[in-house]
């Protein structure tokens, strides 16, 4: 697949602090989550991207073109800024009609779009009313539906679940989940692992301006060969269980759970364990309750990648 | 999008928020000043023409000149781009299919206009009122429009320079406020050809002088005109539309080439 957005050898310094560290990557469509402590890069790269500022090394194409001082390029971008800020003198429909007139669309469709963008975020009631009198979630869907009303293929989305409460949350996933159609590319940025994780199974890790890692979580999980694989095993006898592993080189440690029932073995051998584990039920019999992977998720792999 | 189309939805966009604005408000309210100042003018000096046209020509004229339209044109201009920078909405503007040089004369031709529509306003009716017992004369509104078109031409030229300051300094208005307020009142009252490197000096070449008659009671523009050593009118009106044309075109230009960073 041809990538949408790519990034050669980035690198983006404020003064003497380095934003971006020689940066390169390829994002293709579908949703892509850039994910990363607050100062990681992820809003310096979207910056990069959306031509709001030009590279101090290296190149950002969108498309194939640079983002620097081309405007054209954003008759199909949308870009949802990670800041709480607006024309605040606007009301919702008045904030949506202007921007989108900046497209060049005539009245009509101008009136047409913004109603529609208006209605996918859930603000058509409110659309006569200020935006300074709008709540922070009505605020962070305004800000989503600027983005989208032009019906852009490539949507950009800084941090913009930022400041919303779990409702809000909920509503803004399954906004940005339901826009994704066949062949739109999204982009977008957090700091909280949950929220990239109810999006998108590709993920970008960022921290201190580099690419930690990029792919699909369990992938990344994969590259991780070095860290030992949690299993958590919920049976009758764990201790038992325990007792058919000791002297295997391939699992440096195992504990007991506090329940009494759970065995969890850290091992470097992931596929070799589910083998033995299967022989070892069907040899003593030995009822198992539930398999699970602890750290089989995003948050391990990104603490595990910080060094946290 | 062509530059002049996108010019045209540019300055739609921010004529319709400019009128809206807190700002626009309160410097409006100030345009009321002359107003209440020519009202109370025509009260204790009834009867007394060519006091109320001196009221006119002798304060109210240096209000509009010397005050409110370098007031006016010190927010506005430097807001065209710094307002954007400081209130973070910049990528607005630069996410949209808009060359950087539509959005700034864009912005600028909405706030240009915003601030001629105040200063008409308010230049008209006090006109009016303290020339009122001359309503008849058509020379009358030859004056009136001179006045109009020395404060068009001012708040174009003014606009032009603190829109390029804006685009250049953070703090830009306390640059503008040392330009517009000590610069301008002090160079030109220099003699020679140092009070041509002021914007107020081809403004005041500009002026009409009154004797007697209509617009002038009895009384020069004195105050106004003092030590001046005026420019032709034709090349006044050249240098203000030059030093306009100058400016805005540094402001694209650095505007095109600079990146504005949030302060975080």
């Amino acid at each position: 697949m041809t990538a949408v957005i790519a990034a050669s050898h980035l690198s983006k310094w404020y003064g003497n602090v380095l934003g971006l560290n020689d940066v390169s990557l390829e994002i293709e469509e579908g949703i892509t989550g850039l994910l990363g402590p607050n100062g990681a890069g992820k809003s310096t790269f979207m910056k990069l991207v959306t031509g709001q500022m030009k590279p101090n090394i290296g190149a950002v194409t969108v498309r194939g073109r640079r983002t620097w001082n081309s405007p054209a390029l954003f008759l199909d971008i949308g870009f949802c800024p990670e800041h709480d800020v607006f024309y605040e003198d606007m009301t919702g429909l008045e904030f949506v009609s202007g921007l989108l007139r900046l497209y060049g669309f005539g009245p009509a469709e101008v009136r047409d779009r913004a109603a529609r963008a208006l209605d996918i975020v859930d603000l058509t009631k409110d659309k006569d009313r200020l935006i300074r009198g709008y709540s922070r979630g009505m605020r962070q869907r305004i800000k989503f539906a600027q983005a989208v009303a032009h019906d852009p293929g490539i949507v950009i989305l800084d941090e913009p679940m930022s400041g919303l409460d779990p409702l809000g949350k909920r509503k803004l996933i399954r906004l940005i989940k339901d826009f994704k159609s066949e062949g739109r590319t999204i982009l977008v940025s957090s700091h909280v692992l949950p929220e990239i994780e109810a999006l998108t199974s590709r993920v970008v890790l960022v921290h201190q301006g580099k690419i930690l890692a990029q792919g699909d979580v369990p992938y990344i999980r994969e590259l991780i060969e070095a860290h030992p694989h949690q299993i958590s095993v919920r049976s009758s006898d764990p201790r038992a269980l325990a007792a058919r592993f000791v002297g295997d080189r391939s699992i440096p440690k195992m504990t007991f759970g506090e329940d009494g029932r759970t065995l969890v073995v850290e091992t470097y051998k992931r596929d070799d364990f589910f083998g033995r584990l299967a022989g070892v039920v069907l040899e003593d019999g030995i009822e198992v309750e539930e398999i699970s992977s602890p750290d089989d998720n995003l948050q391990a792999v990104f603490e595990y990648l910080v060094g946290k | 999008m062509s530059v002049k189309r996108s010019f045209g939805r540019v300055f739609g966009f921010f004529f319709a928020l400019g009128r809206k604005t807190g700002k626009t408000r309160a410097l409006a309210l100030l345009g009321l000043f002359p107003v209440v100042l020519a009202v109370v003018a025509r009260i204790f000096l009834r009867g007394r023409s060519g006091d109320m046209a001196a009221v006119f020509t002798e304060i109210l004229m240096v209000f509009f000149l010397q005050l409110y339209v370098v007031i006016l044109s010190l927010f506005y201009g430097t807001s065209v781009v710094g307002e954007e920078v400081e209130n973070r909405t910049l990528s607005y503007l630069t996410t949209r299919p808009v060359s950087k040089p539509a959005i700034v004369l864009g912005k600028y031709a909405a706030y240009s206009l915003l601030m001629f529509v105040m200063v008409g306003l308010g230049l008209g009716v006090s006109f009016f009122i303290l020339n009122a017992p001359r309503l008849g004369d058509p020379a009358l509104y030859a004056t009136f429009l001179r006045y109009l078109g020395v404060l068009g031409l001012g708040i174009l030229a003014y606009t032009a320079f603190f829109t390029f300051l804006g685009a250049l300094l953070k703090k830009a208005i306390i640059v503008g406020l040392v330009f517009g307020f000590g610069w301008e009142n002090v160079i030109q009252y220099f003699p020679g050809s140092t009070q041509r490197f002021s914007v107020v000096h081809y403004l005041k070449s500009l002026l009409p002088i009154h004797r007697a008659g209509p617009g002038g009671g009895g009384r020069g523009v004195a105050l106004l005109l003092f030590r001046l050593e005026p420019t032709a009118p034709l090349v006044a009106v050249l240098a203000l539309v030059a030093i306009a044309a100058v400016f805005l075109a540094l402001a694209c230009g650095l505007f095109r080439t600079k990146e504005y960073l949030s302060e975080d």
